[in-house]
């Protein structure tokens, strides 16, 4: 119920513009926001959401342009000022303390106090009654440790809440929830929006941003691309605004040719679901995917093939040959390759150059008796960056200066340059925008016919159903199915994903 | 990295012209300054050497992000080491043990065996009132039971026999003498028994062998006439471990010590902090209960060991005397350091350490085995502990195990971040390093220098490594403010 056009705007943003040392993050970027209407902020990486939101929640401040509440200039110099004007911001990763409680997370640093002391009783009391208000049927005194994602993040909400939030900067809130956690959560900000509070809602995902919005603001390069009223929200228009190009085909599998088995696995208990064992097999040139709800147990059979985890017990085959695999450095000799799921912290180191994560992983194979080749190491890198399409101006800058979609291409030219059999990656395109996305997809196509057998994670399943050629369904640690492309809808990854595996499909 | 070297070598430049002028008569005469003294320089070049060594160590394991406080009582430790591994004794050839004399009978009960002590053989007495007294053997009643000519001069109830010989000649004016026939070496020792009970220690100079007899060439006059109808024992010189061994012994220990760190560490995920502080104790307390708290040194090996530490490459000569030499430990510095930064920046371990120490998360990921390249790191640095520890004791000649190496970890830290090390990990150079101990130096010879008061020393090098890291700090805000302008301008 978007507010009557005439109104004041709750939040007015104009003219705004802000330069880190090599990026311009934000040019003249304008934006409004009513009362009471959800109002989505989409971008590609590095369009410049993240910028503009940490400007309006006080964190960063901008170089020029104004912010008005509620028709005030105002200029916030910290996060206490921009609380102050009712504005609260909620990272994608969350700001919890887990080792407190519930109640005292939302009044952290706001304490009630009588006598000088904390009033423990007031917290229980005003918790309470904040956590009802969004519909969590929580005991304020549990730890923030003992919840789901899902429900943390809710915490979170009740913070801003608690502050008396009138707008509420959610930045990428479902990147870790599960379908069923996102649902709540969207019924909780259609609920906060029916009370008078303007939400802004950042998220890569199109369908969430369809579901919620009253209104779009597309990024672009840090300029603003448009906005889109209720009634112009579709994916064809969000995607053209956001790329400046229509992309009528995101995903191409061209169909798989049957190959010979490139890794069997049998029995394989995970150190984290050691009640279930796993048994599946990856032909080369087939890409399977590894559908389910976060925390399904996906990870870990990634990990555990790359020996980052030690299995408790079964057999993994390479190419018909037993493999034990009790390292990364077994794994990677045996030719499995893993693209993990954090990038920043294990897929690239950021503070090297482009050109010395691509050859890290295989340095060994070109020195001479410990010494560095580096006529190999450049040659490496530059036909790495050349096939991958890495857009930098060298492969001599820092990795943690590229966007997200450089990085995973960097992090895939570290293991393409070694010609893996098997080519684990682990939710692919995370956080990366579409145009790369969709060069990653083309490259799995191309990895795939090259005969790589390919076994990813994903939580889109736009992604599984366009790219997979088998999908492979968790739920809580075991498999519950299996769908050969043919089978692939919606619907019966969903059922599978939710549903505990029957004796029939722990025994394929 | 390079900006970091540059920066940290300008400030020596400056500290250095700074000294110049400060310790000179006129500031415009800065060459005649006492810092600029070639004895100065030769002090601080040496001292630079041993303390560089420990930086460089200390260095590997900051780029991992770790941390080492033991290196200052390793430091100790290898000292106290090479001093007792190197320990030399004289004992004599064959010695036996007395179990009584029984003067009355003018029999000695020995341990020796059957035959061992001859008839006629000359024995000397040690131990109780009647040490010294040398008895002639009449024979040997049962075994190890011997009759003597002499009477002795009391009952004993133990004590010790020396197997002598006697002295045939002896010629005051070539300092030989001739003893009958008994095995003796050059650096032996020759302890002559004079008749009126005083003992003369010599050492042989050289042996050469005669028809039934040994003449050795010795080293002095013992200082008595009357040498004819005395009687000697040969003392074997007996020194614990040659040089060489005991060098590669004291590194194989350091490296094991840093081993252990290095798998505590990455095995059972201990803090660097905690187990080199531990450390620090340990070996601190190991080197005081070695040497019973005494001070420790190498004797008469002083002679030829104090070369390695203290000897000048002469480059300057005035006749025979050495206006300037290059002290010998800074030619090891610069192999050590060549050494080190080759590996550092050329060879695919080193760049596995930089790498884990950025993020040793993504390094594991792809399959580096980050336990060993970080067990390596604590190896090398212990090693180099070991390496400069050795070089100070013998430098400092005797050192005293509660105090040698005190704080040396601190010096060798700092020294490390100043040459652009961060303790954050994944960042380091070896020139870096060197510079920066140089001017760790540097700054302790100002203080000596201008008679700053000792007391103020740490006070002074503290603010100084501070200012240090907060100009480097500004240094990198500014630079990062100016291409920010530099972008705006262009965008």
């Amino acid at each position: 119920m978007p507010a009557a056009p005439q109104s004041q705007p709750r939040l007015q943003v104009e003219g705004i513009s802000k330069s880190f040392p090599g990026v311009r993050a934000l040019q003249n970027v304008e934006m409004h926001l009513q009362q009471g209407e959800v109002l989505s902020v989409v971008g590609e990486n590095g369009a410049g959401k993240s910028t503009l939101m940490k400007i309006l929640a006080g964190v960063q401040r901008q170089d020029s342009g104004s912010v008005r509440v509620d028709g005030k200039t105002v200029s916030f110099a910290s996060v206490s000022d921009a609380m102050d004007a009712g504005i609260a911001l909620i990272h994608q990763e969350l700001n919890l303390a887990d080792n407190l409680t519930i109640g005292a997370n939302i009044f952290l640093g706001r304490e009630p106090r009588r006598l000088g002391l904390i009033d423990e009783r007031a917290i229980h009391r005003e918790s309470a009654r904040f956590l009802k208000r969004i519909g969590l049927s929580l005991d304020p005194g549990t730890l923030v440790q003992d919840l789901t994602t899902g429900q943390q993040q809710m915490v979170e909400i009740a913070k801003a809440l608690s502050i008396d939030a009138r707008v509420l900067i959610m930045d990428e809130p479902t990147s870790s929830l599960s379908a069923a956690e996102s649902e709540r959560l969207f019924d909780v900000i259609r609920d906060l929006r029916s009370q008078g509070v303007s939400i802004v809602y950042i998220s890569h995902r199109l369908a969430e941003v369809q579901e919620l919005s009253d209104r779009v603001t597309v990024l672009r390069d840090g300029e603003l691309a448009g906005h889109l009223a209720e009634d112009q929200i579709t994916h064809g228009n969000l995607v053209r605004l956001m790329v400046g190009r229509d992309v009528s085909r995101v995903f191409s599998r061209t169909p798989f040719p049957a190959g010979k088995v490139a890794v069997e696995v049998r029995g394989l208990r995970t150190s984290t679901w050691p009640a279930h064992e796993l048994n599946f097999a990856v032909h080369s040139g087939e890409i399977v995917g590894i559908a389910g709800l976060v925390g399904a147990g996906r990870t870990e059979v990634l990990r555990t093939l790359f020996g980052a985890d030690a299995p408790l017990s079964g057999e993994i085959r390479i190419r018909g040959q037993k493999l034990t695999v009790t390292s990364p450095v077994d794994a990677i000799e045996s030719g499995i390759a893993l693209v993990p799921e954090d990038r920043k912290q294990q897929g690239v180191v950021l503070d090297m150059t482009i050109r010395e994560n691509i050859s890290l992983a295989s340095i060994h194979r070109t020195a001479r008796s410990g010494f560095m080749n580096f006529a190999a190491e450049r040659r490496q890198s530059a036909d790495m960056c050349e096939q991958l399409r890495v857009k930098a101006p060298a492969d001599t800058i820092r990795t943690g200066n590229l966007s997200g979609g450089n990085q995973q291409k960097v992090v895939l030219g570290k293991w393409l340059s070694m010609k893996p059999h098997l080519l684990l990656l682990d939710e692919p395109t995370r956080g990366i925008d579409i145009g790369a996305k969709q060069e990653i997809y083309q490259l799995m196509d191309r990895l795939a016919a090259e005969g790589i057998a390919i076994l990813f994670v994903s939580s889109e399943l736009e992604e599984i159903m366009g790219l997979s050629d088998r999908v492979i369904i968790m739920h809580e640690g075991c498999i519950t199915g299996e769908l050969s492309r043919d089978q692939l809808t919606e619907q019966a990854i969903m059922t599978l994903a939710t549903r505990q595996a029957s004796a029939a499909n722990v025994q394929n | 990295m390079r900006g970091k070297i540059l920066g940290i070598l300008s400030v020596l430049i400056l500290l250095c012209l700074f000294l110049s002028m400060a310790t000179a008569e006129h500031w415009y005469e800065p060459l005649s300054s006492k810092f600029l003294k070639l004895d100065n320089i030769m002090n601080l070049l040496s001292r630079l050497s041993l303390y560089g060594i420990l930086g460089i160590g200390v260095a590997f394991v900051i780029i991992t992000g770790g941390i080492d406080l033991s290196i200052g009582s390793l430091v100790c430790l290898s000292g106290v080491l090479l001093s007792i591994l190197l320990n030399v004794n004289y004992e004599a050839e064959s010695t036996f043990a007395v179990k009584q004399i029984t003067a009355t009978q003018q029999l000695i009960e020995t341990t020796a065996a059957a035959g061992e002590i001859p008839s006629d053989s000359i024995v000397r007495f040690t131990g109780g009132i009647g040490s010294g007294v040398v008895f002639t053997i009449a024979e040997e009643v049962s075994p190890g039971v011997l009759r003597v000519e002499e009477l002795p001069p009391r009952d004993e109830p133990e004590g010790e026999l020396t197997l002598a010989v006697p002295v045939r000649s002896f010629d005051v004016e070539t300092l030989t003498a001739e003893i009958s026939e008994t095995a003796a070496k050059a650096g032996d020792q020759l302890q002559i028994f004079l008749p009126n009970g005083a003992v003369s220690v010599q050492t042989i100079v050289s042996v050469s062998a005669d028809s039934g007899s040994l003449r050795l060439q010795l080293e002095r006059d013992p200082g008595k006439k009357y040498h004819t109808g005395s009687y000697a024992a040969v003392l074997r010189r007996d020194q614990f471990m040659p040089i060489p061994l005991a060098v590669l012994c004291v590194i194989a220990i350091t490296a094991a010590v840093g081993l252990t760190h290095g798998l505590l560490i990455t095995r059972l995920k201990l803090q660097p902090f905690v187990v080199t502080l531990c450390g620090l104790l340990m070996y601190r307390g190991i080197s005081r209960w070695l040497t019973g708290d005494n001070p420790a040194g190498f004797g008469e090996l002083q002679e030829v060991l104090g070369p390695v530490a203290s000897g000048r490459l002469p480059v300057l000569l005035r006749g025979d005397e050495v206006l300037f030499g290059i002290p010998i430990p800074f030619f090891l510095l610069l192999g050590l350091a060549t050494v080190a930064s080759v590996f550092l920046t050329r060879t695919i371990w080193g760049r596995y350490l930089l790498a884990l120490g950025r993020s040793e998360e993504a390094a594991r990921f792809s399959g580096i085995n980050t336990q060993r390249v970080t067990i390596l790191a604590y190896v090398i640095c212990s090693v180099m502990a070991g390496i400069s520890g050795m070089l100070f004791a013998i430098e400092f000649s005797s050192i005293s195990p509660s105090s040698f190496g005190n704080s040396f970890e601190l010096y060798a830290i700092a020294a490390a971040v100043l040459g652009g090390c961060s303790l954050r990990g994944g960042e380091g150079s070896i020139p870096g390093v060197v510079i920066g101990t140089a001017v760790m130096m540097v700054l302790y010879n100002l203080i000596m220098l201008l008679r700053i008061p000792q007391s103020l020393e740490y006070t002074i090098i503290g603010a100084v490594i501070l200012l240090g890291v907060l100009g480097d700090e500004l240094v990198r805000r500014a630079a990062a403010g100016q291409r920010l302008r530099q972008d705006r301008n262009r965008n």
